[in-house]
């Protein structure tokens, strides 16, 4: 039985009405992670974390529900059935579980960030109330009118506060408060740059530990390789971190999608591209490096369990000799 | 009749029922493995061919900006030349103008052409009466399987060498062992054919490029058939779309050669022009048509839809495109799926845009859902159609929040 878009199509948007957010989680889920780290609250660059690294624990159940719904025999009627309760008791039993372990993970990837940013001496802060998500579902969904409703509203917030300058940590929100933004919102304007532009301008500040750290093959995403043109920097950091970057036959600009996208829509699809791809990327190396939430959760999915997916700023942190372990 | 409309759910269906099918996914994938990095191996060695890859592009454009006048000034050059030309603007009254010229009771060579594929040519003339033979050897083994062409220039590419020997022998009792290689079954399926040639009334081929100035229609090609259906049968008529022509024939040949380079077959084994019937003044200075080659040809070219999207803010972007086939091998969806996804004809991310102009927007719309918008197609077509963008844009038309057509 397949899933049939429409139905997933609106159940996202109602959500992102409601909640600001794709999924009928509460907001708090955006900026909890932040809670006992003390982060500067002033600095030159607000770090807008957009939000995708949070849901992912969320992502990752939903994925799961929506995959055994699409393999039982009664998949439309299930799905509006699931709509219907996740409406009804607040966060439905597709979502009120996030993924334990995923969100370790999450946790941990964003709190490697703020490492590395400290370390590198720069100037940023983080507000909970300022941070939310950028709206990329909507736009990837070619729900433009709502996604335009939405950008509005976020660069209202962050202009009413006075920010003009923004850190990303993900592909997927980087290309939009970068690229779409300042075609949909009018007046925009934001400097935005990923956390690896930042780090990688100031690579020598980072002190990380002598010898080499053996091999990785790199997974670049769409977002970052084909519309950002963050290429050099995840390299040039890794390798001083003492990594061996290796480089898959399909990377830089050809790099491969990891089947994201339509995760929500078709699971199975998705996850036969995902298979596609970690079987030519464990080919390179036991360890692969991803740089976006979505490429991680789907790649860690279907890896063999001698292959280790790990977001790079996990991999970078784990070499510097402040924290390395 | 023809194609048939499609809904995103019975895509997604097709498409699983694919994905199940494990000798579907053993074909694609060895078909894929074989074809994925040929193409980057060709673009090193002749750079040369970025250039002229460039120069294809601003033709098109020139074209696609102007096209009525293009096609005005085709028609008036296929005459000069003695070539019949004809201009359909549907895919109805293109089937129609070629029965007439074909008849009933008729043996017809054809060599592949998707636009005939699109105007559900080969189904229409078998029904009228005629035995019809496709000639390219993927699609011979398709027609044969009853399926439909898996890829803009390699049909078949799906189907397992064991597949073909049970097609071979059970539909047409050609005797061919278990353990057939590939060179085997190739040689079967030519002498299959060459009898088919040889009592062939008429040939009917596509077109890859059509010399707007001088009226030539050229055709590149490995296999040698589309010599033969073009040059052996007395009447030839080539059945092509408007997009497919150029203001001038050097531009013309450039295109074709492109096709051929980003489609991987570099460089091609041939590569045909042909301006008109075949000819002779040798006997007095007489001019006498139909020497060796055809006595007539016929040009049918054929709009549905084209014209239209060539003032298309955002359609338009597709008639850019060359037919190469490429972004199919490089899209991930599509080495899943092959032209199961995306439309009724023409699959992959160049299908969507396609599908769009020749059958409809809200079609391919149903279908664009499942484009994961990673740009990779963007990054490997020759002439810069802008894939992803007309894709995204068909997203808006199915979620109802984009400008309207
Ligand atoms: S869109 Fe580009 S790559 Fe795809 S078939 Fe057309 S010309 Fe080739």
């Amino acid at each position: 039985m397949v899933l049939d878009a429409r139905d997933v199509i609106s159940m996202i948007k109602s959500n992102m009405e409601e909640k600001g957010l794709p999924l009928p989680i509460d907001k708090s889920v955006i900026y909890e992670w932040s809670k006992g780290l003390d982060l500067p609250k002033s600095g030159d660059y607000l770090l807008y974390t957009g939000g995708l690294y949070q849901l992912l624990p969320y992502i990752e159940s939903l994925v799961n529900q929506l995959e055994k719904v699409e393999k039982s025999k009664a998949g439309g009627l299930a799905l509006r059935f699931a709509k219907k309760v996740m409406k009804i008791v607040d966060v439905s039993k597709l979502v009120s579980k996030p993924d334990k372990e995923v969100k370790e993970y999450a946790d941990k990837v964003l709190k490697s960030i703020t490492i590395l940013l400290k370390e590198a001496g720069i100037s940023f802060y983080y507000d909970p109330e300022l941070d939310g998500y950028s709206g990329a579902l909507l736009y990837d969904m070619g729900l433009v009118k709502s996604f335009k409703r939405h950008a509005e509203n976020v660069y209202r917030l962050l202009n009413e506060k006075g920010v003009k300058r923004v850190i990303t940590i993900d592909p997927h929100t980087t290309h939009m408060l970068r690229s779409v933004y300042p075609k949909v919102v009018p007046g925009y304007n934001l400097e935005v740059k990923s956390y690896l532009e930042l780090l990688a301008e100031r690579t020598d500040s980072l002190r990380f530990r002598g010898g080499s750290a053996g091999p990785v093959v790199i997974h670049d995403p769409c977002l970052y390789a084909r519309f950002e043109n963050v290429l050099e920097e995840p390299r040039k950091l890794l390798s001083a971190a003492g990594y061996e970057v290796r480089e898959p036959r399909r990377s830089g600009k050809l790099t491969y999608c990891c089947g994201g996208p339509v995760e929500s829509l078709a699971p199975t699809l998705s996850k036969k591209i995902a298979s596609n791809r970690i079987e030519e990327l464990k080919e390179y190396a036991s360890t692969v490096a991803t740089l976006c939430p979505i490429c991680f959760a789907n790649l860690h999915r279907v890896a063999p369990s001698n292959v280790r997916v790990v977001d790079i700023s996990i991999l970078l942190v784990e070499r510097l000799e402040t924290h390395g372990s | 009749m023809g194609v048939k409309q499609i809904t995103y759910k019975e895509a997604l269906e097709e498409i699983y029922r694919g994905l199940s099918d494990e000798e579907f996914q053993r074909g694609l994938r060895i078909g894929v493995g074989n074809a994925e990095g040929k193409f980057l191996k060709i673009l090193e060695a002749h750079p040369e061919l970025r250039e002229l890859a460039a120069l294809v592009e601003d033709a098109k454009k020139k074209v696609i900006a102007n096209l009525e006048h293009y096609i005005d000034m085709a028609m008036e050059s296929l005459r000069k030349v003695h070539a019949k030309p004809y201009f359909a603007h549907t895919a109805e009254e293109a089937r129609e103008i070629v029965l007439k010229i074909v008849g009933r009771g008729k043996t017809i060579v054809f060599s592949k052409s998707m636009v005939a594929e699109e105007i559900g040519l080969q189904h229409f003339l078998e029904e009228s009466g005629n035995e019809v033979w496709e000639t390219d050897t993927g699609e011979f083994l398709i027609r044969l399987a009853g399926s439909k062409p898996m890829h803009t220039t390699a049909p078949a590419i799906h189907l397992s060498r064991q597949k073909a020997i049970e097609l071979l022998r059970k539909k047409l009792g050609i005797k061919l062992p278990d353990n057939a290689m590939h060179e085997e079954i190739v040689g079967a399926i030519r002498r299959f054919l060459r009898e088919k040639f040889a009592k062939a009334d008429i040939g009917i081929s596509g077109g890859n490029a059509l010399a707007a100035d001088t009226g030539s229609i050229v055709l590149v090609e490995n296999e040698g058939n589309i010599r033969l259906v073009t040059g052996y049968p007395p009447v030839h008529i080539a059945v092509i779309s408007v997009e497919k022509l150029f203001p001038s024939l050097q531009i013309a040949l450039a295109a074709a050669i492109v096709q051929a380079a980003w489609a991987g077959l570099y460089p091609p084994t041939y590569l045909n022009v042909i301006s008109g019937p075949s000819s002779t003044s040798d006997i007095e200075r007489k001019r006498v048509y139909g020497a060796h080659g055809p006595q007539e040809v016929h040009v049918v070219l054929v709009d549905n839809g084209r014209v239209a999207a060539s003032k298309h803010p955002v359609l338009s972007g597709q008639l850019k495109c060359i037919k190469c086939g490429r972004c199919q091998w490089e899209c991930p969806v599509w080495q899943q799926t092959a032209n199961l996804w995306g439309g009724p004809v023409y699959g992959g991310p160049m299908g969507m845009g396609w599908t769009a102009i020749t059958l409809g927007i809200k079609e391919a719309a149903e279908l664009s859902m499942l484009c994961l918008g990673c740009g990779r197609c963007d990054e490997v077509c020759p002439v810069h159609v802008p894939l992803s963008s007309i894709i995204h844009w068909l997203k808006q038309q199915y979620t109802g929040e984009g400008e309207k057509e």
